[in-house]
């Protein structure tokens, strides 16, 4: 990447850093106001104590020591109190614009469409919503203090000055020089880190996997082979852990040390110049506490100005995320579905994927209230032909409408609420059977629930679960088989009492005995209803009336089993291959 | 796979924890010494500076002496050059010990997991079991190397100081010194209450990630059902109730940090005050207020760092209870004491004598059965769903003991059999192909651990798979990915089939995969299959008609019983369980 798309990139971050001062200019300003007024009363303790000892010992005035302690006492207190101050803000402020931040990037997760997921994985998105936005949360948190620390470290510098111009030259020059140390120190060591990051992912990968693969680690007795892999991958750890631990180990007590080494410097010129007479003892304390003062501040603005880049990348990987368009979406203007039978027609449609032409020029007209099964060897389209009806993508041309409406007139809820989907392989949300089932129509009745179930052939070992209805499913629930997980799903898809509904392979898991049942019961649930089924396996043609035969993302042929049986030879050659009883 | 967020475990016997990590890491004690030796002093120097300035304020300014100024310069530069080498010792020496700790501690689980029996494997969730290995090793990490220095640092700091104090001024020390217990009572409470705020925002994080998860693997069924808004509407009142989590903990630093500021300012006035009177009284010397100061700022911030460490040591205790727990848990598969060895050619005859079993031992899948298979018989396994034809096969493959009965192999019962010998013997073949995210050589030769190429290839031949690996891009090279990815499940079928002809078995055991594969390898899988098969025992759970056909014997089970027993046609004939199992086959697979 060359320097000037690093350069862009991290405006970009910026912005988006800059976007959130803007949305909170409230917030931001009592959180920077707090932090100054921590900052002044830190810098004016020391020269009180200055004047303890200068004034009241040295000078010898016992009646100033009283009201100087009382000033000292009192500074301390709203030092105190400001802490609070910065620190509830600060915290308010970044908690604030994460939860927003992340809201939006849910958002528009949600919104991407399948084009989107089939290529995102899905680590990504976790990270741009978890990692990604975590650190712009930090380096805003930072952003109120070091506001403050850089107009410290400025005042800092000038009281420095003011009290001996000589140590003021001192403080000058090291001062900047930490926090440079510090930058490169925060910078080198982010970059060793993020190394022991990844070999702590090699960790989590291995046990994943080794867990996943149990059963053949067993069935095998692969047991010390695979605990050989751990031994690799924790010896990496601890290599990567050891240089981080090295770097640390060279580096960090400096970060410690230089302040003490300009402390002695101070003190050693201060002591000389103190004893010929050029400085009193008090300045010398104050201004070795403005050293002791200025570590913390030093070291955080080195710590944020190397994070800063760090965050601002997360920050451009979150923006290209948010401006992401998704490719399909509502009109503008969109118009209300008429009523009708769900007739689908497809004129002219053609549609690639990922470059390879799927489906080209195709017409298809499926009568309302039919069902059809779309059947042809693997890799013919007929899965992207069905998903083009809800829209789940967009063709390049031509067009697909619903009871005479352009699908792409439609609101896409109105669309994908009359156009049902069992998917092959289904995804369980971690909820309640009867929340699953009734996902898609959270107003339906437990009855209805139930009555789908029936339909699916699910009420019966859904019954048998812990808490029947209500037990929980999922990655926090049961697991289900893949059998009952698809049989959930097409009670799912048929409880909304859907116009159209599109079957993919959805009973692939099932065992042939329970999907003769599920098949017996879906004839009734497709009487009247426009039904297209994607047949991977024979047995899953006979749901429908008709079959639609595809080669080559054309309509090789339409019609009944046996006008097919009898006319098309391809669509016999098909049907051998995959006959079970060769 | 978010568990690690959950809420912690209480955490009994703390002290027991850290005795047992402690006698585990005995044999680092030489090295743990260095570091503790190092770690004083690193202390120690750092605590006689401010002396030195004492020195050098009262010897050297005070009296105008430069000389003693620029002497006092000089052993203030000598301590500094300690205090670098022995923090730098300190911090690597320390690294190091946890870092060995935890990459021995890593390899000990995953062994002992690796150990554990199919019924573990079934009752624990394999996020709870990465989360182990990960995320609470982790949280170990960063105790065992910045939380120990931090803890012997600190301690050795307030100690070092409170001497130093005492040595300065015993009168004003004492003073101070009753600032320490109000301090170390608000840092335990703070400690406490952050401690139990935080992990409320963990676990809450947790839900967070949960439900982001969730919605990015179900975003089709999101978006298939219009769900859009609504997932936003629960999405956004979980991250809410994150943001009030956030804010409660915040709190808690919030309120904490003014105390703390509070006491400090008190324990400055204190010092200026009397101090300040004693120095004009002359019962003191400025240097020795002047170190007072110094040393004050120092007093309170290690019991500060403390009281931040002690949620990490709550953390790092919390982590370790639950993996001793892990480790604590013996496998119920163990290989007995002494066995009894298989002859090396085995004959592969199984005999099943009063066999009940039950993954729960209320609950029996299988009860009571007897069966025997002579050697070379090819056996269909059929029956409904939850029959117990799986677990019959997998508890021949010893994945589990039987509760009463037992199985033998050649006149053994599988309990006296070296596991070594038992995988020999016997080859499962799981339902689902699972291969490994190596490569395709790796996987092939998986059962065997080393193959030759050339015995690979012959594995491949015999399979009728040489001609297909051949035609990949990379050949045996060729990457399988995460869940076999980039292969159909027919061709992930076939690698499966092959790992198990490598091992060459006495005795395969295969349950069939449930969905149909795609016309075209479905053949190749029939072809692939027979080979294995062939002149070895079998037993097959078929969910196919063909496949039932083509053996010599035929079990159909039901509710955990062999309810029928004979050949294909016998059986077909008879007017029982398999004749109407046939019939729904047909009408499903053959009406067309």
């Amino acid at each position: 990447m060359g320097s000037r798309e690093q350069w862009s990139e991290m405006w970009t971050g910026l912005r988006l850093i800059i976007s959130g001062i803007k949305r909170y200019p409230r917030m931001t300003f009592i959180a920077v106001m707090g932090a100054m007024t921590w900052m002044v009363v830190t810098i004016i303790s020391p020269y009180l104590q200055k004047l303890v000892v200068d004034d009241a010992i040295e000078g010898n005035q016992p009646n100033l020591l009283v009201p100087l302690v009382l000033l000292v006492l009192l500074v301390g207190l709203m030092r105190a109190s400001s802490i609070a101050w910065r620190r509830w803000n600060a915290f308010k402020l970044s908690y604030s614009f994460e939860v927003h931040l992340r809201g939006r990037i849910f958002s528009a997760i949600q919104r991407l469409g399948f084009d989107y997921h089939d290529h995102a994985s899905a680590g990504e998105l976790m990270a741009r919503s978890s990692t990604d936005v975590t650190q712009v949360r930090l380096i805003f948190m930072m952003l109120p203090i070091t506001v403050a620390n850089l107009i410290t470290m400025a005042m800092v510098g000038v009281m420095a000055f003011v009290l001996d111009p000589v140590l003021g030259m001192v403080a000058a020059i090291t001062l900047p020089a930490m926090i440079v140390f510090a930058a490169l120190y925060s910078r080198q060591a982010i970059g060793i880190s993020f190394q022991v990051q990844q070999a702590l992912a090699g960790m989590s990968r291995l046990t994943q996997e080794g867990i996943s693969g149990i059963a053949v680690t067993k069935a095998f007795g692969r047991e010390a082979r695979e605990a050989r892999k751990a031994q690799g991958v924790a010896t990496d750890i601890f290599d990567k852990s050891m240089s981080l631990a090295r770097f640390r180990s060279v580096y960090l007590p400096w970060l410690e040390l230089l302040p003490t080494l300009t402390t002695l410097g101070a003190l050693w010129l201060g002591g000389l110049r103190v004893a010929s007479g050029e400085m009193t003892i008090g300045d010398l304390v104050a201004f070795t506490q403005y050293l002791v003062i200025l570590y913390f501040p030093l070291r955080m603005t080195g710590w944020f100005f190397a994070e800063l880049p760090r965050a601002s990348a997360a920050a451009a990987r979150i923006v290209q995320l948010l401006q992401t368009p998704p490719s399909v979406t509502s009109p503008d203007a969109p118009r209300p579905l008429r009523p009708g039978g769900g007739e689908i027609r497809f004129d002219g449609v053609s549609f690639a994927y990922n470059g390879a032409d799927v489906l080209a020029d195709l017409d298809l007209s499926i009568p309302a209230g039919s069902s059809v099964a779309l059947f042809g060897a693997t890799g013919c389209g007929k899965t992207t032909l069905a998903q083009l009806i809800p829209r789940f993508y967009d063709p390049q041309a031509g067009a697909i409408s619903i009871d005479g409406t352009d699908v792409r007139d439609l609101h896409l809820t109105d669309l994908r609420r009359e156009v049902a989907v069992a998917f092959e392989e289904p995804f369980l949300f971690s909820a309640t059977i009867a929340e699953n089932i009734g996902f898609g129509t959270p107003h339906a009745e437990r009855s209805e629930i139930v009555a789908a179930a029936r339909i699916a052939d699910a009420d019966e070992f859904i019954r048998k679960l812990p808490d029947g209805y209500d037990t929980v499913v999922g990655e926090r629930g049961i697991t289900l088989s893949g059998g009952q997980r698809q049989r959930v799903a097409l009670a799912r898809a048929i409880v909304g009492n859907p116009r159209i509904l599109i079957l993919d392979d959805a009973t692939s898991a099932v065992d042939a005995i329970t999907e003769a049942h599920i098949h017996a019961e879906l004839v009734e649930m497709m009487r009247g209803r426009t039904t297209i089924v994607i047949a991977h396996r024979t047995s899953t043609l006979l749901l429908a009336d008709r079959i639609i035969l595809l080669e080559d993302g054309k309509v090789l042929a339409f019609g009944e089993h046996q006008e097919l049986w009898d006319n098309v030879p391809r669509y016999r050659q098909l049907l051998a291959e995959s006959s079970p009883a060769r | 796979m978010y568990s690690r967020y959950g809420s912690a475990d209480p955490v009994p016997h703390r002290m027991n924890l850290l005795r047992r990590a402690a006698k585990s890491a005995r044999y680092m004690a030489l090295p743990a010494l260095g570091a503790a030796i190092a770690a004083i002093v690193s202390s120690m120097s750092r605590v006689a500076g401010p002396l030195v300035i004492r020195e050098g304020v009262d010897k050297g300014i005070v009296p105008q002496d430069t000389s003693v100024i620029t002497n006092v310069a000089l052993i203030f530069g000598g301590i500094l050059v300690a205090q670098y080498v022995s923090t730098r010792i300190t911090l690597y020496m320390v690294a190091w010990l946890g870092e060995k700790f935890m990459m021995d501690l890593r390899n000990q689980v995953y062994s002992h997991v690796l150990r554990m029996d199919m019924a573990f494997f079934g009752r624990t969730k394999t996020g709870v079991l990465v989360s182990r290995l990960t995320a609470d090793i982790e949280s170990l990490q960063v105790f065992a190397t910045e939380g120990v220095i931090s803890v012997v640092g600190s301690t050795l700091m307030v100690t070092g100081v409170s001497v130093a104090l005492f040595v300065i001024d015993p009168f004003l020390a004492m003073i101070v010194m009753l600032l320490m217990p109000i301090l170390v009572a608000i840092s335990i409470h703070f400690g406490r209450r952050s401690g139990q705020a935080y992990r409320q925002v963990r676990s809450q994080v947790g839900r967070v990630l949960g439900a982001l998860q969730e919605n990015i693997s179900g975003v089709r069924e999101v978006q298939a059902n219009a769900q859009e808004i609504r997932q936003e509407e629960r999405f956004g009142a979980i991250d809410q109730t994150y943001y009030q989590k956030g804010m409660a903990a915040a709190k808690t630093v919030v309120r904490y940090f003014p105390q703390v500021d509070t006491l400090r300012v008190v324990g400055l006035v204190l010092v200026l005050f009397i101090g300040g009177n004693r120095v004009l009284d002359g019962e003191m010397s400025l240097g020795s207020m002047i170190a007072f100061l110094l040393y004050l700022n120092w007093f309170f911030e290690p019991i500060v760092q403390l009281a931040n460490i002690y949620n990490l040591l709550q953390g790092a205790l919390a982590a370790l209870y639950k993996l001793y727990g892990l480790m604590d848990e013996e496998p119920a598969i163990q290989e007995a004491p002494e066995t009894t060895p298989l002859a090396p050619e085995v004959e592969g005859e199984i005999r099943i004598d009063r066999l009940t079993f039950g993954y729960s031992p209320d609950e029996p899948i299988i009860t009571d059965l007897d069966l025997s298979i002579p050697p070379g018989q090819r056996v269909a396994v059929v029956g409904a769903t939850g029959s117990g034809k799986s677990t019959l096969v997998r508890l021949i493959a010893r994945f589990y003991d039987p509760q009463t009965g037992g199985v033998s192999l050649d006149g053994v019962d599988l309990r006296k059999l070296s596991f070594a010998d038992l995988r020999r013997a016997v080859a499962l073949v799981p339902q689902e192909g699972f291969l490994f995210e190596d490569s395709l050589r790796f996987n092939l030769s998986f059962g065997r651990g080393e193959m030759s190429d050339e015995e690979v290839w012959e594995a491949c031949r015999a399979m009728g798979i040489a001609e297909w690996v051949e035609s990949l891009p990379e050949g045996l090279d060729t990457p399988m990915r995460e869940r076999g990815n980039r292969l159909s499940s027919g061709e992930r079928q076939l690698v499966a089939l092959a790992r198990a002809l490598a091992v060459d078995p006495a005795i395969v055991i295969l349950d069939e995969a449930t969905s149909n594969l795609d016309p075209g390898t479905e053949g190749q899988i029939e072809d692939a299959l027979e080979s294995l098969l062939a002149g070895r025992t079998s037993i097959v759970v078929a969910h196919r008609l063909r496949t039932a056909r083509r053996a010599d014997r035929v079990l159909v089970m039901e509710g955990g019983r062999v309810v029928e027993d004979g050949t294909y046609d016998d059986l077909a004939g008879a007017d029982g369980h398999f004749a109407e199992l046939i019939n729904t086959w047909e009408s499903s697979e053959q009406r067309v």
